[in-house]
C-alpha cells in the first residue's frame, strides 16, 4: 500500500500530489467553514437579539446546518419560465470558482499553504472580481426586475470598492516588498502591519464589507427594497450555492486582513494554524456584529463614501507610506 | 366668538339661500350641517377651503328615494365639525368632483363611485379603488343596481403602459416592506421613482356592509379586525359612537380603565412600528427588541381582555370585566419602569446611529400646507408641527382630566415622524401612570344597557385618536337593531395618499423609508 503511494508520488511528482491534497483540504475547509459560519451567524444573531438561536439539532444546535443542507438538497429546483437558461444555470456554479481559487494562496501556517505563488495577492484580487460577474449574469439571466437592479447595484458597488481595497493593500506590499502572502506574513514577525498602517486596515475592512455584500452595504440583496436582490429567482441548492459563496467570501476577506495586517499565522505558544483561525474568526465575528447592528446605507451614500472618502484617503496613505519608505 | 359662530356668520353673509343649521353636538358629534345643491356645492367647498378646513371624510348614504353624499369638514386649529350633504337622484347620480380642491377626495370619490355608482364630473381617474373588476353591482346600495355595460372599462384598476427610459415594478402585494398586502406600482428610471400609484383592495372585507347586517352588539369584534395593532382604539371609537347615539352613561372607572388600556395598546402598536421601520432600513435587530417589549403589554392586556391581538374589551356602557387591582396595576407599573429604561437603549441603538440619521433626515418632507389637502392625521401631521390630536381637540374617555403634552416635529421628514412616535411612547407612559394614580373605584359598567340596542333615529360621528391618527365612525340609525349605514374614517388611508406625492423623483430606498415611516396598516385602509 505504502509502496504504491510512494510510486505514484514519484511518477506524478511531489508538487502535483501536494496540490491535489491541498485542493481536497481546501474543499473541506470551504464546506466546513460555510457550515460552521451559518451556525455561528444564527447563534450570534440570536444572542444579539436576545434569543437563543438554534438549539434543537445536535448539541447546541451544531448540526442545524447539516439538517438545513439536507433540506435544501431535497428541495425542488424551480426554474422560472422566461429565464436565460445558460446564464441562469451558470451563475451559481461560477460564483464558486473564485472562492476556491483564492484559497490556494492563503497561508494557514508557515508550511500549510496549497501553493505559494509570488504574485499571490494579485491572484486573489483578480479572481475575486469574477464574483461580481456571476452575480451580474445571475441577475441578468433571471428575467426579474428586482434581480436586475440588484445585479447592476452589485457591479457599481464592486467597482467602487475594489479600488480602495487594492489601494489599502499596496502600502503593506511596499513595506513587505513582496506580493507573496507568505512573505507578507513572515515580514510581520516583529510587529503587525496594523500598527504601522491602521488607516489602511480600516479602509480595507470597510471595503471588504462592501465586497462581500454584507450589511450595512448589502444593497445587491437589500431585502426590504429588492425582495432578495440578484438571487430572488433562485431556489433550493442553487440558492444555497450563493449562500455558501457569501460565507466563504467572508472568510476569505477576513483571512486576507489577518495575513496583511494582523500578523497572519504568527502568535505565541499555540501553533500558527490555530492563531490564524482565531484571528480570522474574530474578524468574521465583527462582520456578523455589523450585520445585526447597523441599518443599510443608501446607494448614493455608498458610492459617495467610496469615491469621495475611501479612495482619496487611501491614496494619501499610499503616498505617505511610499515617501517614508523612500527616505 | 367661537369658531362655530364665526363660520355661521360668514356663511350667512356669503350664501343667502343656503340653510346652515346648528346640530346638537353632544348627540351627533358635529356642530353644523349644510344642505348643498349640485349648483352651489363647489362654492361652499371653496368657502370652507379658504377658511382652512380640511376634509375629514366623504362618503355616501343610500336612503332609497335619494342618495346622500356626506362631506365632513373640520379645522386643525379648533374643533368645528361641519357636515355638508348633497342629495342625488338614485337613478343617475352625478355630482361635481372636489378633487381639484382636496386631493384626498380623489380616492374618496373613487370609493363612492364603486360602492354606490355615483359619477363625479371632472374626476381625473374614476376607476375602482378596492373592488375586483368582476363585481357586477354596487354593493352598498340598498337595492340591486347592476353596473352598466359601458362602465366595464372603468373597472380595470391599473394597467401600466411601458414607455422608453422607464420601467414598472410591482412593489407588492407580496413584498417584505409593504407591511401586509399593499401593492404600489412604481414607475422607475433606474433607481429613481418617476411616480408611484398605490393599488388597494387586496384586504378588502367590506366591514361597512357587514355592519348593515349585524346588530350593534354583533359588530363589536369587527373594528379590531380593521386595525389589528391598535385594536382597542378602534373598539373604543365604535363603542363610544353607539353610547352617544343611545345616550348611555359610562361610569368614571370604566372611562379610566379605557384610557389606560388604550394607551397600553398605543405603545404596543408604536413598538410594532419601531420594529418594522428600522427593518425597512435594513436593521433587523430592533425588531426583536421591540417585540420583546411588546410582549409585556400583550401579557398585561391578555390578563384583562382575554385576547392578545384583536381585543374586544369595551362594551356599551362600560367594560367586559373589571381589572384585577393587584396583578394588572403591578404588572403595568413594572412595565412602565422597564419601558423607560428601554427607551434610553433605543435612543442609543437607533436614534444616534449615523447611518440611520443619514437615511431618514430630510427625506420625505411633508409641509403644513398639505395637511388640508390630504387630511392626514396622527403622528404624520404632528411631525409637520401642527399639534393636532383628537385626545386634546375633542377629549373622550378620561383624557379630559389627564394633562399631557403633544409632541410635534419641525419639518415633517422621516426623522420627525420617528421622533414624534418615540416621544408618544414616553407620553403614553405618563398618561398610564397618571391614570392609575387617579383610578376611581365604583362600578365598571352600567347595568341598564339592554341586550338589544335600538337607538333613536339619527346619525352620529365620533372620532378618537388611534395610533395612526383620527379614526372616526359615522353611524346612521333607523330605529332598528342594525345600523342603517356605518362608515369608517381611517387615518392610514389619508396618510398613504401622500405617498404618491412624496415619492416623485426619489430613490427607491428613500421611498421605502417614507412608506415605513407612515406606519400604515393595510387592513385598516381596505376595511
Amino acid at each position: 500500500m505504502c509502496d504504491t503511494i510512494i510510486n505514484i508520488v514519484n511518477i506524478v511528482g511531489k508538487e502535483v500530489v501536494r496540490t491535489v491534497i491541498g485542493l481536497v483540504g481546501v474543499f473541506i475547509v470551504v464546506l466546513g467553514n460555510a457550515i460552521m459560519l451559518t451556525w455561528t451567524e444564527r447563534k450570534v444573531a440570536g444572542h444579539i437579539q436576545r434569543r437563543i438561536g438554534p438549539k434543537e439539532v445536535g448539541p447546541f444546535g451544531l448540526l442545524q446546518s447539516f439538517a438545513d443542507s439536507v433540506k435544501l438538497l431535497g428541495k425542488e429546483l424551480l426554474t422560472p419560465a422566461n429565464v436565460e437558461k445558460p446564464l441562469y444555470f451558470l451563475a451559481p456554479t461560477l460564483i464558486f470558482v473564485p472562492v476556491l481559487v483564492t484559497f490556494v494562496v492563503i497561508p494557514f501556517d508557515g508550511f500549510l499553504q496549497v501553493k505559494d505563488i509570488n504574485t499571490g495577492i494579485l491572484v486573489i484580487l483578480a479572481f475575486s472580481s469574477l464574483t461580481v460577474l456571476s452575480i451580474l449574469i445571475g441577475g441578468w439571466g433571471s428575467d426579474n426586475k428586482y434581480s436586475l437592479i440588484g445585479a447592476v447595484r452589485s457591479v457599481a458597488q464592486n467597482i467602487a470598492y475594489e479600488i480602495p481595497l487594492l489601494l489599502a493593500l499596496l502600502p503593506v506590499i511596499l513595506m513587505a516588498n513582496s506580493f507573496s502572502l507568505r512573505d507578507i506574513a513572515e515580514a510581520q514577525r516583529g510587529a503587525w502591519f496594523v500598527v504601522y498602517q491602521p488607516i489602511a486596515f480600516l479602509i480595507f475592512f470597510v471595503a471588504s464589507v462592501a465586497e462581500t455584500n454584507r450589511t450595512p452595504f448589502d444593497l445587491p440583496e437589500a431585502e426590504s427594497e429588492l425582495v432578495a436582490g440578484f438571487h430572488t429567482e433562485y431556489s433550493g441548492m442553487r440558492f444555497s450555492l450563493f449562500f455558501l459563496a457569501e460565507y466563504t467570501n467572508m472568510f476569505i476577506v477576513s483571512a486576507i486582513a489577518v495575513t496583511f495586517f494582523l500578523g497572519g499565522y504568527q502568535g505565541p505558544i499555540l501553533p500558527g494554524v490555530v492563531w490564524f483561525f482565531i484571528k480570522t474568526y474574530l474578524l468574521v465575528f465583527v462582520l456578523l456584529w455589523f450585520r445585526w447592528t447597523f441599518p443599510r446605507v443608501r446607494f448614493d451614500q455608498l458610492l459617495n463614501f467610496s469615491w469621495k472618502i475611501l479612495i482619496p484617503v487611501s491614496f494619501l496613505n499610499l503616498l505617505v507610506t511610499g515617501g517614508i519608505l523612500k527616505l | 366668538m367661537t369658531m362655530t359662530n364665526r363660520v355661521i356668520e360668514e356663511f350667512k353673509a356669503e350664501f343667502k339661500s343656503v340653510d346652515i343649521t346648528e346640530a346638537p353636538y353632544e348627540k351627533q358629534g358635529y356642530h353644523l350641517s349644510i344642505e348643498a345643491r349640485t349648483g352651489n356645492l363647489l362654492n361652499i367647498i371653496d368657502f370652507l377651503d379658504k377658511r382652512e378646513f380640511y376634509i375629514v371624510d366623504l362618503f355616501c348614504v343610500d336612503y332609497q328615494d335619494y342618495l346622500e353624499l356626506v362631506y365632513f369638514f373640520n379645522t386643525h386649529r379648533e374643533l368645528c365639525r361641519i357636515k355638508v350633504t348633497l342629495k342625488l337622484d338614485p337613478v343617475k347620480p352625478v355630482a361635481p368632483t372636489i378633487s381639484n380642491i382636496y386631493t384626498i377626495a380623489r380616492w374618496y370619490e373613487r370609493e363612492v363611485h364603486e360602492f354606490f355608482g355615483v359619477y363625479f364630473e371632472g374626476h381625473p381617474n374614476l376607476t375602482y379603488l378596492f373592488l375586483h373588476e368582476e363585481i357586477g353591482h354596487y354593493p352598498l346600495r340598498k337595492q340591486h343596481v347592476p353596473v352598466p355595460d359601458g362602465d366595464k372599462k372603468l373597472l380595470n384598476s391599473f394597467r401600466p403602459h411601458e414607455e422608453e427610459n422607464s420601467f414598472f415594478i410591482n412593489l407588492g402585494p407580496q413584498h417584505p416592506s409593504t407591511h401586509g398586502v399593499l401593492r404600489v406600482v412604481l414607475k422607475m428610471d433606474g433607481e429613481y421613482l418617476i411616480s408611484a400609484e398605490p393599488v388597494l383592495g387586496y384586504l378588502h372585507r367590506m366591514h361597512e356592509k357587514m355592519a348593515e347586517n349585524k346588530s350593534y352588539m354583533q359588530f363589536l369584534p369587527n373594528p379590531a379586525r380593521m386595525d389589528y395593532p391598535g385594536a382597542l382604539l378602534f373598539n373604543l371609537a365604535y363603542v363610544e359612537a353607539v353610547e352617544k347615539l343611545c345616550g348611555i352613561e359610562v361610569p368614571e372607572r370604566a372611562k379610566y380603565i379605557r384610557t389606560i388600556t388604550c394607551e397600553l395598546n398605543r405603545i404596543a402598536s408604536h413598538l410594532l412600528w419601531l420594529g418594522a421601520f428600522p427593518a425597512d432600513l435594513g436593521a433587523l435587530t430592533p425588531f426583536m427588541y421591540a417585540f420583546d417589549d411588546r410582549e409585556n403589554i400583550l401579557d398585561i392586556l391578555e390578563d384583562v381582555t382575554g385576547s392578545r391581538l384583536t381585543y374586544c374589551y369595551f362594551r356599551f356602557g362600560g367594560l367586559y370585566n373589571d381589572i384585577n387591582e393587584e396583578t394588572f396595576i403591578d404588572a403595568t407599573k413594572r412595565f412602565i419602569e422597564r419601558m423607560r429604561e428601554r427607551l434610553v437603549m433605543y435612543d442609543k441603538l437607533i436614534t444616534g446611529n449615523v447611518i440611520f440619521i443619514n437615511r431618514v433626515k430630510n427625506i420625505g418632507i411633508l409641509e403644513q400646507g398639505q395637511a388640508k389637502k390630504y387630511g392626514f392625521s396622527g403622528p404624520v401631521i404632528r411631525s409637520t408641527g401642527i399639534p393636532f390630536d383628537m385626545r386634546k381637540v375633542e377629549p373622550y374617555a378620561a383624557y379630559g382630566s389627564i394633562d399631557f403634552e403633544i409632541p410635534t416635529g419641525h419639518i415633517g421628514d422621516n426623522m420627525d415622524r420617528y421622533m414624534v412616535r418615540m416621544k408618544e411612547i414616553e407620553i403614553s407612559l405618563n398618561i398610564i401612570e397618571e391614570g392609575i394614580k387617579r383610578l376611581p373605584s365604583g362600578p365598571f359598567k352600567t347595568e341598564k344597557v339592554p341586550k338589544k340596542l335600538k337607538p333613536p333615529k339619527g346619525d352620529i360621528y365620533n372620532a378618537v385618536e388611534s395610533t395612526r391618527g383620527e379614526t372616526g365612525v359615522y353611524i346612521v340609525s333607523d330605529e332598528s337593531d342594525t345600523p342603517y349605514r356605518m362608515r369608517w374614517r381611517v387615518p392610514s388611508y389619508s396618510n398613504l395618499m401622500t405617498f404618491p406625492h412624496l415619492s416623485r423623483g426619489v430613490l427607491i430606498a428613500d421611498a421605502i423609508a417614507t412608506l415605513g415611516s407612515y406606519d400604515i396598516v393595510v387592513p385598516e385602509i381596505d376595511r
